[in-house]
């Protein structure tokens, strides 16, 4: 029964990770290849890896979205996609999606005269279920390996495993202070009262073995 | 504009469960120094009741309770800060 409690447990933090790595930013030096804006049938469960814009109607289920197709400095490709998170989740209050889009057009390049650019993007890019990170910011950079420390990350989770930590602490105190020996109490009774059944069941059984050859 | 206003709701019900709680939480861990203060300086004499009542009525006036109230300003002032250098830096 303890391997229960710990899949559980072991499959919520792997939840809550998961959720992390998606939402916080990471940052990618690439070179802008190319803008493009498509039309996206929204329709199935994948729907929940696309933005939501605020003023889009409930029952609207394909819209237009714009993209960034960039390439690696190991030559792979990644294309970003250019959407509002507006007032939702993940909490990035990014409303500049057209000026973002005419940054990243400004600094397309070739492959002989490359121009290394920074992506601050958040998301996953699979192609199994057409998903794309989304670009949150574009910013120039000297060279194809500039790799920088995300300081941002780095705070924003020690505190938050601070904080669930510093929750968990205090829960287990209060726990062993008020709950335990409410719980212990209720124990003792119930052992109690187990007890003087069993005594008097004794009596009996006793008896009926009594007739029982041995 | 509906987004903003939703926003504003859930972030103000999470305040309120948050600045609750910690009110609790903080009054609570007050209540138990003051005990352990009276338990352990030899010369208090009188009734540990009434030391533990008036030690939380002054916490109750004081500064530091108030500051709980920065549960309410400081998301509102962390948003206006991403908004800003998201949009326009």
């Amino acid at each position: 029964m303890g391997y229960v409690k710990w899949a559980i447990i072991l499959i919520f933090w792997a939840f809550v990770g998961s959720v992390l790595h998606y939402a916080l930013p990471h940052h990618d030096t690439v070179r802008i290849v190319n803008t493009y804006e498509e039309r996206q049938e929204l329709n199935d469960w994948t729907r929940i890896f696309w933005a939501v814009p605020d003023d889009q109607s409930a029952t609207l289920i394909n819209r237009d979205v714009q993209f960034i197709q960039a390439v690696r400095a190991n030559g792979r490709p990644i294309v970003y996609r250019n959407e509002d998170t507006g007032w939702g989740w993940p909490f990035y209050f990014k409303f500049d999606t057209a000026n973002l889009y005419t940054e990243a057009a400004d600094k397309v390049s070739s492959k002989d005269n490359p121009e290394w650019v920074s992506v601050m993007h958040y998301g996953w890019r699979n192609e199994f279920l057409s998903i794309f990170p989304n670009a949150i910011s574009v910013k120039a950079v000297d060279g194809p390996d500039y790799s920088p420390i995300p300081w941002f990350n780095i705070l924003f989770l020690t505190a938050f495993f601070a904080l669930v930590w510093a929750i968990y602490v205090r829960w287990r105190r209060f726990r062993q202070r008020r709950i335990d020996p409410m719980i212990e109490d209720v124990e003792d009774s119930l052992y109690a009262a187990g007890d003087a059944i069993e005594e008097r069941r004794g009596r009996l059984r006793r008896w009926l073995d009594s007739w029982k050859s041995k | 504009m509906i987004a903003l206003f939703r926003l504003l709701l859930v972030l103000l019900v999470l305040q309120t469960i948050a600045y609750v709680g910690l009110s609790l939480y903080s009054r609570s861990v007050r209540k138990g120094k003051l005990e352990a203060h009276w338990e352990k300086k030899d010369a208090m004499k009188g009734d540990k009741q009434a030391f533990v009542e008036r030690g939380l009525q002054r916490y109750d006036q004081s500064f530091r309770r108030k500051l709980i109230l920065g549960v309410y300003i400081v998301p509102w002032v962390a948003i206006v800060a991403l908004i800003y250098i998201r949009n326009y830096m």
